[in-house]
């Protein structure tokens, strides 16, 4: 398939999209910035920051507690569910690199890694291809609500993609050196603390961390099916229409996540140097 | 020991990082009450229905609808999304700037816009607007075209101020003005790059669009809701395997185009 | 009468098509300098392999010091065999401590080598070995940040703890440029000779092989072409020996 043809596609479904949404779904811009809409608008920004009530949830110290317990739990659960993704994908990762399922990496080849490697590979592109949001409603029916449900969720999404860029990691691997280790006499374990291990670790933390900025962002959305945290309050306080509520578990949020993205980078500025 | 410290800095940093993980663990009261009632048997069908999926017409129908619905939003936002891109990218770049004092001011302004962008997620920034304007598709397509916008952004700014300095000194010597080194210089030269990483968006796009359901849009995730609801774990599945079939099209497609861009 | 360290009988390997080597053989003394030379593709990458066990032969006998090869184990054969080729051998990573160290993963345990992770034990070992070559500062700097020479001088100080009795060289100064090649070249010949060790290098340069080395072997298309003395070898030998393949190249070309 050329580059030409995929530009060609592309702009077809560019226009069928678009087309769609006018003529199919008859969405019409002008209602969308109509005066009536600029009024609701501007009412629901009122009523966020606090104009349209008498006491706005971020000037009163219990709903301030309330909001900062959210946010630390969903803190919790985001560390939770990084650890789990992590766990699960150094489990798999090692079979699941085509190095070491081709035997180049191991020396030893065996027909029943290629079976393992492909098995690993499709639990991968299952387990990424479906959004957090969905495994969560799917859990919600196994688990009782609370911050466990919530970071197997995130977890199932992100072993997929962490595992995927990890074997790659394995896969791009520098093979001299460890030849080198095992024509000195190294064993297979000791070739793994020295030659192995060193040489991923950095690569694995970056995008596990990288992986943790994305779960923080998501939180709040699985816990909008009951998985606990600041998105479940949010819900909540979306149906009874408290809406200064709404601004602070916002603002919370947003800091929640600048926090995170600012300890990751030095984490990661950490472990480069 | 001492001159280790850098080689070790990374080791303790990985046992730090391990004990936090171990210690949000404690953060749970693991008992019985962890699980539903009914949680086993949920679980059994859930499992039961993966290997037989509900493969009758007028299911199978409803998931292809769905599935372009999915499609179209996720298609649209990104639209959307490039031009935004674009947009504060190229700003963010600082390539546009003259003098460097303009050029940091320019850079840190609209790179605090873009990780504003991206900060929300794209379900959030949906439901603000359904909230505010009442549901319309637009709600779906601009939820996603913000924070996509946002990261697009982010990497294209990062894409183009790594663009090595060579061919670019060559057009100012040229007389090229700013634009048409951003034109001429910048763009063709990450161009590459940028189409790549814009395909690995669109997949993501995708599943950002099939979750729009829970403001009320329609789509997979709508239908994965519903049967959900009605226990049909059957349904479920076969709308989720329609999902995965999406998303690996669009994977395999990038694919492609990574592999034609690097020939 | 110096013992025997290799005997090649017969060798032959074959990829596919190509024939790498074919009925080599030829005996190599303890303490004996030799240099492998010949045009690129002649196999000698593929013979230092073979020596090395990475490389199976399709026929033919090898001993390395009166046992066949494929009776050591693969840790009695590091005693025997320590190998070195271009610098990027180390694992980059790692301090260089580490790197020298891992010449004495052979005689540790498992138990050993997780603490020396830690906390690197026989630390004198590697910092002798590492004075000898030059390098006494760069202990626990990052490999990675080293330069080609100094890498390459690394991997020479792995070799005097790991101690082995035939040193296998492929292209160990290919990398570098002239002047860091002779460093090298000058530091491994004393080496070997102060440890009273057996090497065996492939070179592309044949003025290093006259300066360093006390025999040559030329091969050309799998074959042995010569091997003499280095003092023996003439500048006729050696245009014939590239010439000819070059000529045979440009007439399978065309
Ligand atoms: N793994 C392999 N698979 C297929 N053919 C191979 C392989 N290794 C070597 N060969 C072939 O065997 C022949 C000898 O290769 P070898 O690497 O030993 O040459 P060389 O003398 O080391 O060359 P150079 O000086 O370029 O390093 C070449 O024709 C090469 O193409
Ligand atoms: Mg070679």
């Amino acid at each position: 398939m050329s580059l030409r043809l995929s530009l060609l596609i592309a702009l077809v479904l560019i226009m069928a999209s678009w087309a769609h949404i006018f003529f199919v779904d008859q969405a019409s811009l002008s209602e969308l910035f109509s005066e009536e809409n600029r009024q609701h608008g501007l009412q629901f920004i009122r009523q966020l920051i606090g104009l349209e009530d008498e006491h706005p949830a971020f000037l009163e110290g219990q709903s301030w507690k309330k909001a900062l317990t959210l946010t630390f739990e969903t803190l919790v659960m985001s560390i939770m569910a990084i650890g789990f993704a992590t766990t699960a994908m150094l489990v798999t990762v090692v079979p699941a690199a085509r190095n070491v399922a081709q035997g180049s990496l191991t020396l030893v080849r065996r027909w029943y890694n290629w079976l393992i490697f492909c098995f690993f590979r499709l639990c991968y592109i299952f387990s990424r291809a479906v959004p957090e949001l969905i495994w969560a409603m799917m859990i919600i029916f196994i688990f009782n609500p609370g911050l466990l449900p919530g970071a197997i969720a995130l977890a199932l999404h992100n072993f997929g993609i962490l595992g995927k860029l990890c074997a790659e990691v394995i896969e791009d691997l520098d093979l001299r050196p460890i030849r080198n280790l095992a024509s000195s006499g190294a064993s297979k374990a000791q070739i793994f603390i020295y030659g192995v291990i060193p040489e991923v670790l950095p690569k694995f933390i970056t995008y596990i961390l990288y992986r943790w900025e994305v779960i923080i962002r998501t939180t709040i959305v699985v816990g909008f099916v009951g998985a606990g945290g600041l998105g479940m309050e949010f819900k909540l306080s979306m149906s009874w229409f408290h809406y200064t509520e709404i601004a602070l578990y916002l603002l919370c949020y947003v800091l929640l996540v600048f926090f995170v993205d600012l300890l990751s980078e030095g984490i990661r500025r950490a472990v480069k140097s | 020991m001492w001159p280790l410290i850098d080689f070790h800095k990374k080791n303790v940093l990985t046992g730090l990082m391990f004990l936090v993980f171990l210690s949000s663990l404690l953060y749970i009261d693991w008992g019985p009450e962890l699980i539903h009632a009914g949680g086993g048997t949920s679980l059994w069908q859930m499992v039961k229905g993966m290997f037989t999926p509900d493969l009758s017409g007028d299911i199978l129908l409803l998931a292809l609808v769905a599935s372009w619905q999915t499609l179209v939003y996720a298609v649209a936002g990104m639209t959307l999304a490039i031009i935004f891109a674009f947009g504060f990218g190229t700003l963010a770049s600082g390539v546009l700037a003259q003098g460097s004092l303009g050029r940091s001011g320019l850079k840190t302004f609209f790179r605090g816009v873009l990780g504003f962008m991206r900060a929300i997620h794209e379900l959030v920034w949906a439901w603000l607007f359904v909230a505010a304007f009442g549901l319309t598709p637009f709600a779906a397509v601009f939820a996603i075209a913000i924070p996509y916008g946002g990261i697009l952004g982010r990497i294209f700014a990062d894409m183009l101020s790594d663009v090595p300095p060579q061919p670019i000194r060559a057009l100012q010597a040229a007389g090229a003005s700013r634009l048409q080194l951003l034109i001429y210089g910048y763009l063709p030269l990450a161009a590459a790059d940028m189409t790549s990483y814009t395909m690995y968006r669109f997949e993501c796009a995708i599943r950002s669009s099939a979750i729009m359901s829970f403001v009320g849009l329609g789509g997979l995730g709508y239908q994965i809701d519903l049967s959900l609801h009605d226990l049909k774990y059957s349904e479920v599945w076969t709308f989720l395997y329609f999902l995965i079939g999406l998303v690996i099209v669009v994977d395999l497609w990038s694919q492609v185009i990574r592999k034609r861009l690097v020939a | 009468m110096a013992k025997v360290m290799v005997k090649l009988d017969g060798i032959r390997k074959q990829y596919g098509e190509t024939t790498a080597l074919s009925s080599l053989s030829f005996q190599v003394d303890q303490g004996e300098k030799i240099a492998v030379i010949g045009p690129s593709g002649a196999g000698k990458t593929t013979l230092l392999n073979i020596l090395a066990r990475i490389v199976e032969p399709d026929e033919g006998r090898l001993e390395i010091d009166d046992q066949p090869a494929h009776r050591y184990t693969g840790r009695q054969f590091a005693h025997k065999v320590g190998v070195i080729r271009q610098q990027f051998d180390l694992v980059g990573s790692l301090p260089v401590i580490h790197n020298v160290l891992a010449g004495r993963l052979k005689d540790w345990g498992f138990f050993k080598s997780c603490l020396s992770f830690l906390w690197p034990q026989e630390r004198h070992l590697a910092v002798e070995a590492l004075a000898r070559v030059g390098l006494k500062d760069k202990v626990y700097e990052k490999t990675a940040h080293l330069s080609g020479g100094e890498q390459q001088r690394v991997a020479l100080s792995r070799l005097l703890v790991q101690r082995p009795e035939l040193i296998l060289a492929d292209e160990p100064v290919s990398a570098l440029d002239p002047a860091r090649a002779h460093d090298i070249l000058a530091m491994l010949v004393k080496l070997v000779e102060e440890e009273q060790q057996t090497l065996i290098a492939t070179l592309h340069t044949v003025e290093y092989a006259k300066t360093y080395f006390d025999r040559i072997i030329a091969l050309r298309d799998g074959r042995l072409y010569f091997d003499l003395p280095a003092s023996e070898v003439t500048d006729e030998q050696l245009s014939q020996l590239y010439h000819l393949s070059e000529l045979n190249q440009y007439v399978a070309a065309h």
